[in-house]
């Protein structure tokens, strides 16, 4: 395998797989602690259950998070020193800053996990939640260095050299807004939803039917609750994105010709080589309105840059669209919760609905974090420096990536068997 | 500005040593035969371990962050001709905290997968420990290359050789004895306690002559430990205050005075990295061109403050914190063993 292409592989798949456990240290403390609260207020045993029940797996994801989450800090130097060498003091703030929320969290779900019986039980309740503050917040600051990467600041580029490092211009870009809310509401979302569906696949087993409703019911508040928010966080994240990145908006849309009063294409394959999108329904204007809120706007085509600065058009296409799609799906399923729930009872079919929905929202993230990055390419910093210049030089990457890919999928297999032992154990407990 | 990072990234890698470190210690404990005592000593490092394992591992993302931010090319260099290493210990970090977790979270504990788990566990921690080692000793060897491109030559000739070897078996055996001596205030129970301190003592010796080795090893450097010993009598004494330590170890170990145990036990490790350090202080590695300092390499003066401003804002909420942790599990009186985080 090439050693650049190798790179971004290992690259892609160590933050792909972090990601997951990143975005449930981000949201299931939440989830346990409003149950660990219901408990110290109603005194209802299901509570407490439900609490050990996601402690647990807060447990569990928790330490695979933060063994991944070692790994990447490694990895940028390990596979980037030509960008960690420019990059590091620029945009090294957010990460020192996300350190502290780590360490804090680190030190908080200590506290939490064997706390019980130890501490008063208010005070350990206050840790637990400090879990899920502390993750929320770090998930928060590394986004900074992202988004820089997507809009750099904070520094002058001369002779290929950064001059004039300004931290705190850099960590405060103008791709971290849009990007952290998004990606924030993104775990909210992701989790709060995988979550209830799993509880209502559980239900609908006909497994600990008070215990499972009232899982659905605390993890849907954020479940459904982000998923209406989110489409018009990621519209803000559109707009910003016409705005700082132009290329990549064109690589999302298939939009080849620079125009005025662009389409928007609903499906379809972007074809590189004819420059056309097949297959597609092109409702005219809209684009234009989406981007720039005037439907006669001119929106920035592929055409503007050469073609070796092109980034991979289908895949950024494609892993838009399924975005989208899923997003817009995700908002419909959202209302329909609220609404039921209003009407005080949940039909069997809406159930299902939510149990395969349960996967969406990650492969979502995913999908979302494949736009961003392969959008950016073929820039690591974006204008600045090409990935391709700041890649190790260590021969061999594709035995690294092989030997992590092997070392990743067997971490993955096992959480997914110690999870059916979890709920094995949980049926010994209630039958069914 | 910079005296502080410096301070911060040897007081990091003291506490990720000393913390973190007897955390692989008590897996390559568990790798030892344990016959009837494989069961009991399994709960009291986890009930030991449990709580602080990953507030004690946050050391070395402390250093590498501080490293990456402030001193960008002294990251780099590491992490191109050691790349290989640190793989190795990626992969040992990786698969002991998940191993250990999912040990003590498997909802149906059972001992053929408990068996495994604590294999694993004791395997990927005594391979960490001697990655480290090895990482550690080849920053100084005057063997790291930039320049170079031959394959042997940049990514293999820097971290091979008898004398990284040594200092990886002289860092697991610190652990292990660091471990043992922790353990011993872990449990209330006379026999396990006996056999902790037995540990002990055979780590301690096994310290004392992996140590023996290390110099030995480095006879087949380009400066042996003798020489570079010789040239700073500081270093000496420091060693030597370190080994006579250990005869008021074992008086209070015969005292059974817990506390004052694992501070002397820290106290020498303690020291055996002061001496490293002011060995090579301020350069962070010694390459074939030349050494890299971290005065010479330090980022910006706008970045280092904001870096420091980062370590000394967050350290005013760590710390505390930290303390809290460790007077919760660390210093009240356990008085059942039922309290584990199972709950
Ligand atoms: C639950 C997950 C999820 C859902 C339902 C959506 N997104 Fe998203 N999206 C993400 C999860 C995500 C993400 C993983 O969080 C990304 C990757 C980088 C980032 O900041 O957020 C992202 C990136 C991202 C970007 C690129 C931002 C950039 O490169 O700076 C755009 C333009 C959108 N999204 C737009 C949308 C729209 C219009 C949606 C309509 C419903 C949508 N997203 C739903
Ligand atoms: C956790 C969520 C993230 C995911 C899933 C993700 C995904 C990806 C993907 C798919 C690539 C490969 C792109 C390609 O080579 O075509 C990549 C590259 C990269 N990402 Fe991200 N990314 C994430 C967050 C971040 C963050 C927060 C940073 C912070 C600095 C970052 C830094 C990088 C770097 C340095 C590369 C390699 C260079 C490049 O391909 O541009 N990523 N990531
Ligand atoms: C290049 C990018 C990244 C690096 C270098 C990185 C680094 C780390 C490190 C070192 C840890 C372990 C902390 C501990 O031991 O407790 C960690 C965990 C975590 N990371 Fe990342 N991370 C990256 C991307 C992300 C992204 C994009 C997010 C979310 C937006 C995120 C959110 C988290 C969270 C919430 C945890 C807590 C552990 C858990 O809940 O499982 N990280 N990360």
């Amino acid at each position: 395998m090439d050693n650049l292409v190798a790179a971004r592989a290992t690259m892609a798949f160590s933050l792909g797989f972090h990601i997951i456990f990143a975005a449930v240290g981000m949201t299931m403390p939440f989830l346990m602690s409003a149950a660990h609260c219901l408990y110290l207020r109603k005194k209802d045993p299901a509570y407490l259950e439900l609490t050990k029940l996601w402690m647990k797996g807060v447990a569990i994801l928790f330490a695979v998070g933060a063994v991944s989450g070692t790994v990447l800090s490694f990895e940028l130097g390990l596979l980037w020193p030509g960008f960690m060498v420019h990059a590091g003091p620029i945009i090294g703030m957010p990460f020192s800053w996300e350190g502290t929320a780590f360490f804090l969290e680190a030190i908080a779900i200590g506290l939490f996990l064997y706390g019980w019986n130890r501490m008063n039980p208010w005070v350990h309740w206050a840790t637990g939640l400090a879990v899920g503050v502390t993750g929320f917040t770090s998930g928060i600051f590394v986004v900074a260095a992202n988004g820089w990467m997507n809009a750099p600041a904070g520094f002058d580029w001369v002779d290929g050299v950064a001059r004039n490092i300004d931290p705190v211009k850099a960590m405060f870009n103008r791709a971290w807004p849009h990007q952290s809310l998004h990606m924030q509401l993104a775990a909210l979302q992701a989790v709060g939803l995988a979550v209830g569906g799993i509880h209502a696949w559980l239900w609908l087993h006909g497994r600990a039917p008070d215990l499972n409703l009232k899982a659905l019911r605390i993890a849907m508040v954020l479940g459904a609750g982000a998923s209406i928010i989110q489409p018009f966080a990621g519209h803000f994240a559109g707009e910003s994105v016409a705005r700082l990145q132009p290329v990549k908006l064109a690589a999302i849309e298939g939009h080849f010709e620079t125009s005025r009063h662009a389409p928007l294409t609903l499906g379809g394959l972007p074809d590189v080589e004819t420059r056309t999108m097949r297959w597609g329904i092109p409702v005219p204007g809209l684009l234009s309105l989406l981007a720039h809120r005037d439907a006669d706007a001119e929106v920035i085509g592929l055409d503007r840059v050469p073609r070796e600065d092109w980034p991979p058009v289908l895949i950024t296409h494609v892993a838009f669209q399924l975005m989208v799609a899923i997003g817009s799906a995700l908002a419909l399923v959202g209302v329909l919760w609220f609404w039921f729930q209003r009407r005080g009872r949940f039909p069997r079919w809406f159930l299902w609905v939510l149990a395969v929905c349960a996967p969406l929202g990650i492969i979502a993230i995913e999908a979302g974090w494949v736009v961003t990055e392969v959008g950016r390419q073929p820039w690591i910093i974006y204008g600045i420096v090409r990935t391709k210049d700041a890649v190790t030089p260590v021969p061999g990457m594709g035995y690294h990536f092989g030997l992590f890919l092997a070392l990743y999928l067997a971490l993955a297999t096992t959480t997914i068997w110690l999870f059916h032992r979890q709920i094995q154990a949980l049926q010994k407990k209630f039958g069914g | 500005m910079i005296d502080i990072l410096i301070l911060f990234i040897a007081a990091s890698l003291l506490l990720y040593v000393l913390l973190g470190g007897s955390d692989f210690g008590a897996g390559i404990v568990e790798l030892l035969p344990a016959g009837r005592f494989r069961e009991s000593q399994k709960q009291v490092i986890n009930r030991a371990m449990g709580p602080v394992w990953e507030a004690n591992h946050m050391w070395l993302i402390l250093i590498v962050v501080i490293l990456f931010m402030g001193f960008p090319a002294i990251f780099t260099t590491l992490m191109t001709a050691l790349h290989l290493p640190t793989l190795a210990l990626l992969v040992g970090i990786v698969v002991r905290g998940a191993v250990f977790t999912f040990r003590h979270y498997d909802a149906i504990q059972e001992p053929r997968s408990q068996r495994v788990y604590t294999w694993l566990f004791g395997l990927s921690s005594l391979w960490t420990a001697l990655w480290l080692g090895i990482i550690a000793a080849s920053l100084n060897r005057g063997i790291i290359n930039p320049a170079t491109r031959e394959v042997w030559g940049a990514w293999f000739a820097p971290w091979w050789g008898l004398y990284p070897l040594a200092v990886g078996v002289f860092v697991a055996c610190i652990y292990a004895f660091l471990a043992s001596i922790y353990l011993v205030g872990e449990t209330e129970e006379p026999e396990l306690k006996r056999r902790f301190v037995r540990l002990a003592a055979w780590f301690n010796g096994l310290v004392v002559l992996s140590g023996g080795f290390v110099f030995l090893a480095s006879l087949t450097e380009r400066e042996s430990l003798a020489t570079t010993f010789l040239r700073n009598p500081l270093n000496l004494a420091v060693v030597a205050l370190a080994t006579l330590l250990f005869i008021v170890l074992w008086v209070f170990v015969a005292q059974r005075r817990t506390m004052l145990t694992r501070i002397v036990a820290s106290g020498q490790v303690a020291l055996i990295l002061l001496g490293w350090y002011v060995l090579y202080a301020p350069n962070a590695l010694i390459t074939a061109v030349g050494p890299l300092n971290f005065y010479s390499e330090a980022a910006p003066p706008a970045t280092l403050r904001q870096l420091v401003i980062a370590l000394l804002v967050g350290g005013i909420f760590i710390f505390p914190s930290l303390y809290y942790l460790f007077r919760v599990f660390k210093m009240s009186h356990r008085t059942d063993s039922s309290r584990s985080g199972r709950g």
